[in-house]
């Protein structure tokens, strides 16, 4: 197994003309590759800010992050964009689609991004939308959509890319079962297929069906409310 | 229907700055043939607006006597008169005009150079008889009447057939300034330009004579003299003359002309600044409208760097759509002139633009980067104040 990553947060800080806000304070996170992981606390804790940092969208702040072996630190703004279109699928709310792009362009997005060469991730485009059965709705627009098909259409943008990190924000929090059922299996059939690694933020640790997901789970990370300390790392074994 | 509209506005700041630098253009090219002419010592002549004009009143002994006036008084001029239609065949099927100049026109104004030929002579044999007289002629005429060639025609003022000799060809869009409206010109394309000696002159009808007062420029003469001749052409034609000094000319120019061109510069930039400002604003509004569709692109993989190349792609094709209007626009403007055939106005360029026109697409081209990096600049610095995060989707 190798460690693809290495996060050691000292402090992140958000300040504003009036306050100052000190989270994730001495955080710590190494997970290896191909696992599968679940990060879960309270509304506020941080957990949103540690997927962006996770997601090599916010630098700043105190501590390091070694990513697939690389000081993230050490990457430009056009390399860490590279990575984002490269290596890390974001599987997001069902919002986060572009209302103006029929699906079938939503979905094809990163593809805009790709280098070139790497085009033939184009042939990967049909046995996609055939897994997530997503066929008849290509043409049309988000807003013509249901909200299972949404999650479904984040969740093949985030794929298509064939990325080795999927981050997840609470990817099934607006989903009913069946959907929510078929997002988790769509996710765990990549890690086992791909050796894809999945790190998902939920804040609902009491709810029935998350606590199901988690069971499936190697590890999560809970703080905030469910730990004393800051942070607990507790293997579900 | 915001690209559009920030299409229109940049259109229009576009446009303004286009005819701002065609008339600033056209204004030095102006200023700089008046210069010529305008020199200390000479006095140029314009009719009072207030003097009675009955032309039917005047007839050639009355003009003649002030020609003989400034004969007598070796007071030297330079004449030069233009817009005699004559119907002269040729290969644009377009009217042709005669210009009539002499000699001292011909040296102290510098426009009427050649591309082929010789210069204009002026000592040519003036014989009732048999009339043959050098003339440079317009490039459009060359392809009909080369080099060397002869034309038999008419002459309005002369009023009798004579053959003209093409001595020169002129250069291509030679054009001549009014001189109380610098901006305003004509151009020679399809003129033929005749040389006027005295035996020409005084064989001339009252219309060449006549004419030719209007805008006479008398050189390096006295006051007393001018004043002699005020007098003369009051008596004889009953027309009341004004004769200004350069200085005069010039502060007419400065009074009247330059601080309009000021007026229409400082409007122009206002306007411009407006429609920049709104423009700008509009942008800035389509980014609220668009951020979570920015943060989405950033997340699968658009970097900055990218996103400054599709903007700048982005405006150098609004830019450039503005551009290809603005010529076509003038192009019709210019193209027009040869399907009403008007031969005064027929310029010779890709469908008639020409450098004037030019230089002012290229004052737009250098005000459409300054304004695109402004406006790109602004747009990334707003999205950057965005950071990408998921809480921008949330």
């Amino acid at each position: 197994m190798t460690k693809i990553i290495d996060l050691n947060i000292q402090e992140k800080v958000y300040k504003s003309r009036k306050s100052r806000l000190s989270i994730l304070n001495d955080f710590k996170l190494e997970v290896n590759s191909g696992e599968k992981i679940a990060i879960v606390g309270k509304s506020g804790v941080g957990k949103t800010t540690l997927l962006n940092i996770l997601g090599l969208l916010d630098r700043n702040y105190n501590g390091y992050y070694t990513l697939f072996g690389s000081k993230t630190n050490d990457l430009n703004l056009s390399q860490l964009a590279e990575w984002r279109n490269q290596k890390i699928g974001f599987v997001l709310q069902e919002s986060a689609l572009i209302n103006s792009l029929t699906i079938e362009e939503n979905i094809k997005l990163p593809l805009l991004y790709a280098k070139a060469g790497e085009n033939n991730k184009l042939d990967d485009f049909e046995s996609i939308i055939n897994i997530i059965e997503i066929e008849s709705i290509l043409k049309k627009k988000p807003l013509e959509c249901s909200g299972g098909e949404k999650s479904r259409v984040v969740f093949a943008r985030a794929i298509i890319m064939k990325p080795q990190l999927i981050l997840c924000d609470e990817p099934t929090a607006s989903l009913d079962g069946d959907n929510k059922e078929r997002i988790i299996t769509l996710l765990f059939k990549m890690n086992q297929e791909f050796n894809t690694t999945i790190i998902t933020v939920t804040h609902d640790l009491n709810s029935k069906k998350v606590i199901d997901c988690i069971n499936n789970l190697n590890y999560y990370y809970a703080y905030g409310k469910y730990s004393t300390a800051n942070i607990k790392y507790s293997p579900l074994t | 229907m915001i690209v559009f509209s920030v299409l229109l506005l940049l259109f229009l700041s576009n446009y303004l700055v286009f005819i701002a630098a065609q008339s600033t253009v056209s204004t030095f090219q102006g200023y700089n043939e008046m210069k010529h002419l305008n020199q200390a010592g000479n006095y140029i002549a314009n009719l009072d607006p207030d003097s009675d004009m009955n032309m039917g009143k005047i007839d050639k002994n009355d003009t003649q006597n002030v020609y003989d006036y400034l004969k007598n008084n070796n007071i030297r001029y330079a004449l030069f008169t233009d817009g005699f239609i004559v119907s002269l065949p040729n290969a644009y099927d377009m009217e042709v005009s005669f210009a009539y100049l002499n000699e001292e026109y011909y040296k102290l104004n510098k426009q009427f150079e050649i591309s082929q030929g010789k210069d204009l002579y002026f000592d040519y044999c003036f014989d009732n008889n048999d009339i043959e007289i050098p003339v440079l002629i317009g490039k459009g005429l060359s392809k009909t009447y080369p080099l060397g060639s002869t034309i038999k025609v008419e002459d309005p003022m002369l009023q009798k057939q004579i053959t003209l000799k093409v001595q020169g060809i002129l250069k291509p869009n030679v054009y001549h300034s009014n001189l109380y409206s610098l901006s305003s010109k004509q151009y020679y394309n399809f003129s033929v330009v005749i040389p006027v000696n005295e035996a020409f002159l005084n064989n001339s009808s009252v219309g060449l004579q006549l004419q030719g007062l209007f805008d006479i420029i008398l050189l390096q003469t006295s006051k007393n003299k001018i004043e002699g001749l005020h007098k003369v052409i009051q008596d004889k034609l009953g027309l009341k003359f004004n004769f200004y000094t350069q200085e005069e000319n010039f502060e007419y120019f400065n009074k009247y002309y330059f601080s309009s061109l000021k007026i229409i510069t400082v409007i122009t930039v206002i306007l411009t600044l407006i429609l920049t400002c709104i423009t700008i604003w509009s942008s800035l509004a389509s980014i609220r409208l668009m951020i979570k569709d920015f943060t989405i692109n950033l997340f699968v993989g658009l970097s900055y760097l990218k996103l400054r190349k599709i903007f700048y792609d982005y405006y150098g094709v609004l830019f450039f759509i503005n551009l290809i209007v603005l010529f076509i626009i003038t192009a019709y403007s210019r193209y027009g002139t040869w399907i009403r055939k008007d031969a005064s106005f027929s310029t010779f360029g890709l469908f008639g633009v020409i450098g004037m026109d030019w230089l002012a697409l290229l004052a737009v081209l250098f005000f459409d980067i300054i304004i695109g990096i402004i406006i790109v600049e602004i747009m990334l610095w707003r999205i950057k104040k965005v950071p990408i995060s998921l809480g921008v989707l949330q």
